[in-house]
């Protein structure tokens, strides 16, 4: 593997993210026992309460003594830690391909690869199961979620192997998608929301409706918020727009209210929603920008238990 | 309907729309691509802005490369018609007279060139562009009209002509060349005939007398105009020279009075330079203050060192013109006051003669004592004489002229001859009365005589002021008294003539009248100037008392003596019989022959102003050589100025208006001198030239203004 294509994470903002404890704020069903705390009861380890028979309880949780006792019959019922099921969702599009000719640090698609990494890293690191699919007009590659430590290996390779082409179309892989995500869990969305499709809302209310807690990265360039390109240029298209030739002088001003507009719009339909929204430009460094928001997430999560 | 151009070759100038091309192509933001993610975005802010700078560039190229092509299309003389282009073109066979102003004032400088030099210069280059068939011919305007070059075609003639020719010192006469080049195209057979009058439009040009002559004829006229209408770049102008030297005392001072023109109309002039220059050194030199449209006066004196000729000029500073910034004089010291006596009562018995006395009062030894020169004449050789030899005419006691010849002593006066008159038994008082009214100031009334033994009429004697008698005082005058006077005539003042009286008797009678007619004097004494009326002619102070009224009297006859020459004038001087040949130096140093004939030297090539030095030889020259030095035995006989005419000067243009009023119904167009006039002939056609330049010049306001709004 060339080093272009290798996943080249740094190691010291991976350490370093895993020095934080991110805590899950809601619990999660799960088999394993973990920081995740479960709202479903299932078997495990720690005692939690009685429970009537009733039919379809598995026989082998009926305690035998307590029949034997009172001639009833009761269920063993345990509270137990799960691991918390992820999916990454990231987009792969041409957009997310743009390089800079002046760059301020990471492209945005190493931005987001890093991040993606890193957020895996953590949630295999806290046994949790984590899921990757990339996308782009569809989905070019799914992988499962697995809690395995070795299953961080499968994630670094899909992210390492995909180029950025294709043209966005969030609604139609989000509508694909929603069948074969679990019903609960969390899922992560890396992308620049360059599109010009009008119905992503619709598609993010489906999700939280599914049951799942949705995260928004929204992941830009610096050149596409500010815009500062000077001269006459001849501007080509990533995805499948026409090429256009301006002086950007003359439309800075239009553009930048009109980027403005659009992170506000998602920012407000995110807020609207109970979705997590994060605006991240590639010249934040990556670290400072995640750990701020798992910060966050831990307050909420503790003023929430 | 076609446009044509008269000078095709600016076309050429088409080629520099290549020039803003070329610079919006170098200077050309170089034009990046750049692969981008959100290229959508762009497009829809596209939509929105209303800025677009790309298309003002291109359309600001456009505009330069429209502005560049509109001069070059205007420069090359387009004739739009609504007819077929041969109807206008340089084809058809002309008749061209190019009446070429070569005044002095054309020699005045614009831009380090003259007019009359642009003026050549736009002449040679129209005899150039006219067509094989054409023909032209070229006639000058400066008085007397003249052909300067007959009917011919190509440049070569009128370049062999004119190439190095310079303005003449004449005056305009537009009036007299317009006449000749009509006559010139009324001699062509040519279908299309044309007169050019290249100038520098002054006004003093254009005679309403001169313009009778061009008759009914008519033909087109362009009058191009090389001094662009403009006034003031000539400023000043040496209008008069005056030297005088005073008589009555001898005195050795020689005084030169000129007169300065500021030709400016609104502009005064401050502390202009004025120099006196006598033989080629200066003598003195001052400053003048000129209001504008006016005249100053400026007087130098200087001591007489010699008794020699003063040849000099007199200088103002440079400005445009500098021809009329000198003005030369001659001027010969100490003259000898020339007097012409006329007896009226002559006697065979010298001394009873009418004139014995004066005569001998006039010239007692020589005339290197009194500087006076009488002739003595009877009344019978007047006819023979010629008044202008003279400087003062004495009548004593004549009766009568010959017939007609009161006028001749009218002209003689007017133009500043003296005419002293004395009475006596002779004269016919019908005769004073009657002919000599327009100079004499007063009616001869009566004689009156006294008795036998009765008291004689005395002079009135008091000390006077007038020039002639302010010096007899004192002994003198009271000598006067014992003068008797037996008879006198009375006289009553004309009324329409002014007169004094210096001298009167003791009875209130008038003694000696002075009055001024034109620029002479004429003074009457009432009595007698021999012993028959008085006993005057043998008192001591009869002496001064006549030589000083004989000078007083000639003080007017300097401009007469003095009269100078303008330009073209011919001179003209009598010469003693002994002398076989005349030589004349011109004011450049070389020699000439002017003709001579019966004693009388006659020059008239007198075109350059200066110094004309006369000189005379013993022996006959040949009049075919070529001179270029004195021969030997020559010796000088004085000389004589010749200066321009300032009116010329003037610089007052016409207008197109006073043009047209003196040639009225004539088809004239007038062009800048500038600017090649349409030389073969674009009356069938619009020119497009104007309406070219404007559009170029609001082409190059828009792009201003458009440069500006970005």
């Amino acid at each position: 593997m060339s080093d272009k294509t290798t996943f080249d994470s740094d190691p010291e903002v991976l350490s370093r993210i895993a020095s934080l404890n991110i805590c899950a704020t809601n619990l999660v069903e799960g088999l394993l026992s973990g920081h995740h705390r479960s709202r479903h009861k299932g078997s495990s380890v720690e005692f939690a309460e009685y429970k009537d028979y009733s039919p379809g309880d598995e026989i082998k949780h009926i305690d035998w003594k307590v029949v034997g006792k009172t001639d009833k019959y009761h269920v063993k019922q345990f509270e137990q830690s799960t691991n918390l099921k992820a999916t990454i969702l990231l987009d792969t599009s041409g957009s997310m391909g743009y390089q800079s000719p002046d760059p301020r640090g990471m492209n945005k698609m190493d931005y987001a690869r890093t991040l993606v990494a890193a957020l895996s890293y953590l949630f295999l690191k806290q046994y949790d199961a984590v899921g990757l699919s990339l996308f782009n007009e569809n989905v070019i590659n799914h992988i499962p979620p697995r809690s395995k430590p070795a299953h961080f290996q499968h994630i670094l390779h899909g992210l390492a192997t995909m180029t950025p082409m294709g043209v966005t179309r969030l609604e139609g892989v989000i509508g694909n998608l929603v069948e074969r995500l679990p019903s609960r869990g969390i899922l992560i969305l890396v992308s620049d929301f360059l599109t010009k499709e009008t119905e992503v809302e619709q598609k993010l209310k489906l999700l939280v409706s599914r049951g799942l807690e949705v995260i928004l990265f929204h992941i830009l360039d610096p050149d596409e918020v500010s815009f500062p390109f000077e001269g006459d240029i001849v501007f080509e298209s990533l995805e499948d727009d026409p090429q256009v030739g301006l002086d950007p002088e003359d439309i800075r001003e239009t553009y930048k209210r009109e980027i403005q507009n659009q992170i506000q719009h998602y920012r407000s339909c995110c807020a609207g929603q109970g979705i997590d929204y994060v605006f991240l430009e590639t010249s934040t460094p990556l670290e400072q920008g995640l750990s701020y928001y798992l910060l966050r997430r831990k307050s909420l999560g503790k003023s929430g238990t | 309907m076609s446009l044509n151009f008269l000078s095709p070759l600016y076309l050429f100038g088409l080629l520099g729309i290549t020039i803003p091309i070329m610079v919006h192509l170098l200077t050309r933001r170089q034009q990046k691509h750049l692969r981008f993610s959100a290229v959508h975005l762009l497009l829809q802010s596209q939509k929105r802005s209303i800025k677009r700078s790309t298309p003002n560039r291109r359309f600001l190229l456009f505009i330069r490369c429209l502005g560049i092509a509109l001069l070059s299309l205007a420069l090359a003389n387009p004739i739009f018609s609504f007819g077929e282009p041969s109807d206008f073109l340089p084809n058809s066979p002309s008749a061209n007279v190019f009446i070429l102003d070569d005044s002095y004032s054309m020699g005045t400088l614009a831009d380090q060139k003259s007019y009359y030099t642009r003026a050549v210069d736009a002449l040679l280059d129209m005899s150039q562009s006219l067509s094989n068939e054409s023909v032209y011919s070229v006639a000058s305007a400066s008085g007397p009209a003249r052909v300067l070059l007959d009917w011919s075609t190509g440049s070569s003639k009128a370049e062999e002509l004119l190439k190095l020719s310079q303005p003449s010192s004449r005056t305009t006469d537009i009036g007299q060349a317009i006449a000749e080049a009509f006559r010139l195209l009324d001699s062509a057979s040519q279908k299309k005939k044309r007169v050019y009058i290249l100038t520098d439009r002054d006004k003093n040009g254009w005679n309403e007398e001169s313009f009778s002559l061009t008759g009914e004829t008519r033909y087109p006229i362009n009058i191009i105009d090389f001094s662009g209408m403009r006034q003031g770049g000539n400023r000043a102008a040496v209008e008069h020279i005056e030297v005088r030297q005073e008589f009555l005392s001898n005195s050795r001072v020689i005084r030169v009075k000129t007169k300065i023109l500021n030709l400016s109309q609104t502009k005064p002039i401050r502390k202009l330079k004025v120099s006196l220059w006598i033989n080629g050194k200066k003598q003195n030199e001052g400053a003048l203050d000129i209001p504008a449209k006016s005249s100053a006066e400026k007087e130098f004196s200087f001591p007489l060192k010699e008794n020699v000729a003063l040849n000099g000029e007199v200088r103002i500073e440079d400005d445009s013109l500098l021809k009329d910034n000198v003005r030369f004089f001659n001027y010969q010291p100490n003259r000898t006051i020339k007097t012409l006596v006329v007896d009226g009562d002559p006697k065979t018995i010298e001394h009873q003669s009418e004139t014995f006395y004066l005569e001998r009062a006039l010239n007692p030894f020589s005339v290197s004592l009194s500087n006076i020169e009488p002739t003595v004449s009877t009344l019978a050789e007047l006819s023979t004489r010629d008044l202008f030899d003279y400087s003062v005419i004495m009548l004593c006691n004549v009766r009568d002229l010959p017939f007609g010849y009161e006028q001749e002593l009218e002209k003689f006066v007017m133009r500043g001859g003296a005419l002293f008159i004395t009475l006596g038994d002779q004269v016919d008082a019908k005769f004073y009365n009657e002919r000599m009214g327009n100079i004499l100031s007063v009616r001869l009334q009566a004689i009156h005589q006294i008795a036998k033994d009765g008291e004689p009429f005395r002079l009135l004697i008091k000390p006077s002021k007038h020039p002639v008698l302010k010096v007899l005082k004192g002994r003198t005058l009271e000598e006067m008294k014992s003068i008797r006077f037996h008879s006198l005539y009375s006289v009553e003042p004309r009324e329409d003539l002014k007169l004094t009286v210096p001298m009167s008797f003791e009875n209130k009678f008038p003694a000696l009248i002075e009055s001024t007619a034109g620029k002479g004097k004429v003074i009457l004494f009432v009595s007698s100037i021999d012993r028959d009326w008085n006993n005057f002619s043998i008192q001591p102070t009869f002496l001064p008392w006549i030589q000083r009224w004989v000078k007083y009297s000639a003080r007017g006859l300097d401009s007469l003596m003095l009269k100078e020459l303008l330009v073209d004038e011919p001179f003209s001087r009598e010469e003693p019989s002994e002398i076989s040949q005349t030589y004349i130096v011109l004011p450049g140093g070389k020699t000439t022959l002017p003709s001579f004939e019966n004693g009388q030297v006659t020059f008239e090539s007198t075109n350059r102003p200066g110094i004309y030095q006369l000189y005379r030889g013993s022996s006959k020259a040949d009049t075919n050589a070529t001179l270029f030095q004195l021969p030997p035995g020559t010796e000088p006989a004085g000389s004589f100025s010749v200066n321009i005419d300032t009116t010329e000067s003037s610089s007052i243009k016409i207008t197109n208006e006073e043009i047209e009023n003196f040639l009225p119904g004539m088809d004239i167009t007038y062009s800048d001198g500038y600017q090649k006039p349409d030389l073969n002939g674009s009356e069938g056609g619009s020119p497009m030239s104007t309406a070219f330049m404007l559009l170029m010049g609001s082409m190059l306001l828009f792009e201003g203004w458009l440069v500006r709004k970005e």
